[in-house]
């Protein structure tokens, strides 16, 4: 049995809706489940459940109405200011449009040393940091002077995994992250993660509508519907 | 191939090329098919390889810096020749386009009555208050809930799915001969995107119309269309029957795509399309074929014609 890495706990997020009469609309209700060290994780449901809502509140980008999110035990909320930085490193999130996750006025060389730099890396390693991650996800240098609009975009998602990698991160997100992308090239990204995990030992969230790429992926999965989770298995 | 009289819609020798600052990218190279009368034709391919600008082409949709070569006959008549005046009278009313993107095509600041009735009014000169009645009829038959509240409302008041299907019943409200439905179902998850095939198959027989579906789902193909043709860097690869295709793919490309379907194991084909700007010589697929053979790299192969399916590969010749 693997240990649990991430345990969200009755996480529930309402907004409030209405011009005159504010209304509480939910969101996501009362969802837990656990998520453990070097599996993946498939939550599934139609669009609109709020399953990129949970996966924001899972990598702390939003903050849930109520519940707690657990990082190898500790509570999020209660984090200390100097032990979030070092969360936020490890639980990593990868968004559903390429082009649109990366700047579109930086070339791809500073969209990456930028994250380094982030994380004070010496200007020395910062450049073998940056080939070593891109020769992981299997992108030439040559795509370093370029800007997001001059790549295809299997490309672009390549360039977001090998920033998420700058970070060795423990735990992905990955929010849809092929269905934006050809037949061919989700074959591709989805079997680039598959070795990535095995490699690096990583965690995974892996958010979709597609039950094949579900089924593909994911080693446990959870169903949203109407805000809910239905069943974990 | 169908005869004059069958066909609706016959593209010969298209090229397209645009003009940008890093060199002249050849967008569609030779690309020849006909669409026949009452039949659904899939144009599938990855992104990038001159789908949907075949499809802007027929309507003369493109940016300035393009340049088209070919003929795109349409009653008797070469589209590309047609000044705008023409054109205007055959867009919208003869041959329609469902843009790929509902979230654009549609404008925020009017209601959706006011967009599905602009085609009558323009069109037809059709009232106001007649052109919303048949635009809510058309509503229900599209088996939409609530085509009152509907009209009323606004894009931002609509989901992704709801705003594609009124942007089909925009598209076949003045009950055009030729519907090109372009990526009609990407993003779209499995319940809408069954929701917005329906939709699609029921306006087609609704007016007996023809339909050119580009898409990169082949699922999606599989399921709509009669014919499909293979598209790859801005050629056609393939061209047959949809059910002897998936039966059967004879292109090495077009077997490769069926291997990175998800019931065959996402198989992906190895490296990446190739360069519009400066492509690969001979078989524009070669580089990443596996049963590339010498004459690949240097000769563009013809298209050899093998149980009702043309196919562009020297391994058939």
């Amino acid at each position: 049995m693997c240990a649990v890495q991430l345990e969200v706990r009755n996480i529930s997020k309402t907004y409030e809706t209405g011009l005159f009469s504010r209304k509480a609309r939910f969101v996501l209700e009362n969802i837990s489940f656990d998520v453990q060290e070097g599996r993946t994780f498939g939550i599934v449901g139609e669009s609109g459940t709020g399953k990129t809502t949970l996966g924001k509140i899972i990598a702390a980008i939003e903050k849930p109405t109520a519940g707690e999110i657990l990082f190898r035990g500790n509570t999020l909320a209660v984090m200390k200011r100097k032990e979030f930085p070092t969360f936020r490193r490890n639980v990593q999130m990868m968004f559903q449009d390429p082009e649109g996750s990366l700047n579109p006025k930086k070339t791809i060389r500073k969209s990456l040393d930028e994250v380094l730099r982030l994380i004070k890396m010496p200007k020395g390693t910062r450049e073998y940091a940056i080939r070593d991650s891109l020769l992981t996800v299997g992108l030439s240098r040559e795509i370093l002077v370029r800007y997001p609009n001059q790549l295809s975009g299997g490309q672009n998602q390549r360039v977001a995994l090998a920033r998420i990698l700058l970070l060795e991160p423990e735990v992905i997100i990955l929010d849809e992250p092929t269905s934006a992308l050809d037949i061919s090239v989700q074959a591709q990204i989805l079997n680039l993660l598959k070795d990535l995990q095995l490699k690096k030992a990583l965690t995974y969230i892996f958010i979709s509508h597609d039950m094949d790429v579900i089924r593909f992926m994911c080693h446990d999965i959870g169903i949203i519907k109407n805000s809910k989770l239905l069943a974990t298995c | 191939m169908p005869d004059e009289a069958t066909s609706s819609l016959n593209i010969r020798e298209l090229k397209v090329t645009f003009d940008t600052p890093l060199g002249t990218v050849k967008a569609v190279d030779d690309v020849s098919f006909e669409l026949n009368a009452g039949e659904t034709l899939a144009l599938v391919g990855e992104t990038g390889c001159g789908k949907s600008v075949v499809a802007h082409s027929i309507l003369k949709l493109l940016p300035a810096n393009a340049k088209i070569k070919g003929q795109i006959l349409f009653r008797n008549q070469n589209l590309l020749k047609l000044g705008e005046k023409d054109l205007a009278q055959i867009r919208g009313k003869e041959i329609s386009l469902i843009m790929q993107n509902p979230a654009l095509a549609l404008n925020p600041v009017y209601s959706i009555g006011h967009q599905m009735t602009e085609p009558l009014m323009v069109h037809e000169g059709m009232r106001k208050a007649k052109a919303i009645l048949k635009a809510k009829d058309l509503l229900k038959r599209l088996r939409f809930i609530g085509p009152d509240v509907a009209t009323r409302a606004y894009p931002f008041e609509m989901s992704g799915g709801m705003k594609q299907r009124i942007l089909i019943g925009i598209s076949v409200i003045l009950n055009p001969k030729i519907i090109i439905a372009d990526e009609p179902t990407t993003g779209l998850d499995s319940r809408l995107r069954d929701m917005v095939l329906e939709e699609l198959r029921l306006v087609k027989e609704m007016d007996r119309s023809s339909m050119i579906f580009i898409s990169h789902d082949l699922k999606a193909a599989r399921e709509i269309s009669d014919r499909i043709a293979i598209m790859y860097a801005g050629e056609i690869l393939e061209i047959g029957s949809t059910a002897e295709f998936f039966k059967e793919p004879f292109h090495p490309y077009s077997k490769k795509l069926l291997d990175s379907l998800p019931e065959r194991g996402f198989n992906p084909i190895p490296g990446t399309s190739p360069s519009v700007i400066h492509p690969p010589e001979g078989c524009k697929f070669h580089p990443r074929c596996t049963s590339r053979k010498e004459i690949c790299s240097k000769e563009s192969p013809d298209f050899v014609r093998i149980k009702d399916r043309d196919i562009k590969c020297v391994l058939y010749s």
